[in-house]
């Protein structure tokens, strides 16, 4: 056998895997996508306030907790059931439930009432979503802070090469924040409109997806609900059409669930119309969005 | 025995006059040493802009959130900071009906919209409040004022939260804009520059109290007041000193554009400084001499 530079081994073809071809990527509906998938199956963890499993639009159930506090000697995990701090995991809890209705939901509470060693605590939640085989993490929170980058992005590629989907809200302030520029995660800011399977593809990163997220109805702390505007709110919608689609086509790749989004999302269409007219400008209206299968 | 005893006094005058010469040189120097601190403490103050200024923050607080409750029309607007400490807002600025009533509430950071963003960092606007009268902080209810609307911005200065501010009440619409989370964004920034800068000036202060104090009987202390004040005013008639001061608040407000930016700034300002310091003549730029 040949000698082979380095990480060349695995294109050794008496090795090499053979793969099934997906369809082409024209082709895909909704319908291919996620039709009758509930997300069942599909491991979503919340990092964030953490979750009020008693919310009805959470359900009454979530599958693991884990709450992440910086002690003095380290971080410190708790597995008990915990509640929301504030309601913001509640509310993303309640929006990736409405669309992928029977994934299985973790909360992993770094938000408290506190201001201590955030990035810290944050960089260990994703961590722990990592150690314990989550295929989606909803992050609608994030930090601006340079001193975390570097373990973020270590993180985030860890992720992306997991096949785990960090669905990441972009900042609601024109700075950036980690991990949501970063190429390996699915970044999403709000669009105006209600429809939660609606969302659009970016050609300018770093977001590259927009979804629901301005005054959009919300489940929140201790059973109520509110109307917010935020980029955190449009996060979970992918999340949950993420967590839908893995149920129905599990172990897809990163790239492979961008290239999805990219297909289904409204204002990517076909080249020529059904009358063979050229697409023209990029324009979308309520009314002109296609079709959307729950 | 006499001229044994003349010698001995002579002796211990000399002693004592030298024990005195030694007294006014150590409290020469230690009065030296005070003016040199002081000298380098009010430098900073003067550098950082916040010499004149010892109670305008706060006023120019408030009229950071009465402009922003005007620009974004609402009825009641707050400005609260961190206090790291007990991990707890602490209202600064209190605009509204219930303004008086609500200034000397604390809430802990767990609590609330404000709680939240203060917590996460991010904006929030959000509309309905009174659908959900258990959100609402015990302030609300405490008297008796539940906004419908709010919107919630963090004060950040250098990466990290120092307070919050937000407006209830959008006069002229349901909810608060996307667009109005841009403005207050503004807004909540020119209150983070104010803070910082009097708290640089609080700082100061404290220095500056310390060296005052630190200088101990052996200085007059209304002899070092005198001082300072001669110095400052001697400062603000120099005019490299004046000229010092614009640029450095130009170094501030470029460095507060960004990491980047500021690296940008001081690499180019460095890279004048070595130009000079290669060439032994000086510039005669227009307006130069």
């Amino acid at each position: 056998m040949p000698q082979r530079p380095a990480y060349s081994d695995p294109f050794d073809p008496t090795i090499l895997p053979v793969l099934p071809r997906l369809e082409r990527l024209e082709d895909i509906t909704p319908e291919w996508a996620w039709g009758n998938s509930d997300g069942t199956g599909v491991k979503v963890a919340v990092i964030d306030s953490g979750i009020d499993a008693g919310h009805p639009d959470v359900g009454g159930h979530i599958d693991g907790y884990v709450a992440i506090t910086e002690g003095p000697d380290g971080m410190v995990y708790s597995t008990d059931p915990h509640e929301d701090v504030f309601g913001h995991g509640t509310a993303c809890a309640g929006i990736i439930k409405s669309i992928a209705p029977s994934c299985e939901l973790y909360s992993v509470r770094v938000l408290g009432p506190n201001l201590g060693g955030r990035g810290n605590v944050f960089a260990a939640g994703l961590r722990w979503a990592l150690d314990n085989g989550m295929d989606v993490c909803n992050l609608s929170l994030g930090t601006t802070k340079q001193a975390f980058y570097a373990t973020l992005h270590d993180l985030a590629d860890t992720a992306y090469f997991r096949n785990t989907m960090l669905v990441t809200a972009a900042n609601n302030m024109p700075t950036p924040s980690f991990p949501s520029v970063y190429a390996s995660v699915i970044a999403v800011a709000a669009h105006s409109e209600l429809n939660p399977y609606l969302f659009y593809y970016n050609p300018q990163p770093p977001v590259e997806f927009g979804a629901p997220g301005i005054e959009v109805r919300l489940a929140w702390r201790a059973g109520s609900y509110i109307t917010a505007t935020g980029n955190s709110f449009a996060a979970p919608h992918i999340a949950g059409i993420v967590a839908k689609i893995l149920g129905k086509h599990p172990n897809l790749t990163v790239f492979q669930m961008k290239a999805f989004l990219h297909a289904l999302a409204t204002n990517v269409r076909p080249r020529r119309d059904d009358h063979g007219d050229e697409l023209g400008a990029p324009h979308i209206t309520a009314e002109s969005t296609v079709e959307i299968v729950p | 025995m006499t001229e044994a005893s003349g010698a001995l006094s002579e002796a211990l005058r000399t002693i004592e006059d030298q024990q005195k010469e030694i007294d006014r040189l150590q409290r020469r120097l230690s009065d030296e040493r005070v003016a040199e601190d002081l000298r380098d403490a009010l430098l900073l103050a003067a550098s950082t802009g916040a010499i004149a200024a010892p109670s305008h923050h706060s006023r120019l607080l408030t009229s950071i959130v009465e402009t922003a409750a005007r620009v974004i029309p609402s009825d009641a607007a707050s400005l609260f900071l961190i206090d790291v400490e007990s991990q707890e807002l602490v209202f600064e600025v209190a605009l509204g009906q219930k303004a008086d009533e609500v200034k000397s509430f604390r809430l802990p950071l767990g609590h609330g919209i404000a709680g939240l963003v203060a917590v996460s960092g991010q904006p929030m606007a959000i509309t309905n409040v009174e659908s959900d009268p258990r959100h609402a902080s015990d302030v609300s209810q405490q008297v008796g004022y539940v906004p419908h609307s709010i919107l919630c911005c963090p004060l950040v200065y250098n990466d990290e939260t120092v307070g919050v501010l937000e407006l209830l009440d959008r006069r002229g619409a349901s909810a608060y804009s996307p667009a109005d989370i841009d403005t207050l964004w503004h807004f909540a920034n020119q209150a983070a520059i104010a803070l910082e800068q009097s708290r640089t000036y609080q700082n100061l202060t404290e220095i500056i109290t310390a060296v005052v104090e630190s200088a101990g009987p052996a200085v007059g202390r209304s002899g070092l007041a005198e001082r300072a004040r001669n110095f400052t005013r001697n400062l603000e008639e120099d005019r490299v000193y004046r000229r010092s001061l614009v640029m450095a608040d130009l170094v501030r407000d470029i460095a507060w554009r960004g990491e980047d930016e500021m690296v940008l700034c001081e690499s180019i300002l460095r890279d004048i400084a070595a130009f000079l310091d290669s060439r032994s003549i000086t510039l005669h730029a227009a307006g130069g001499q």
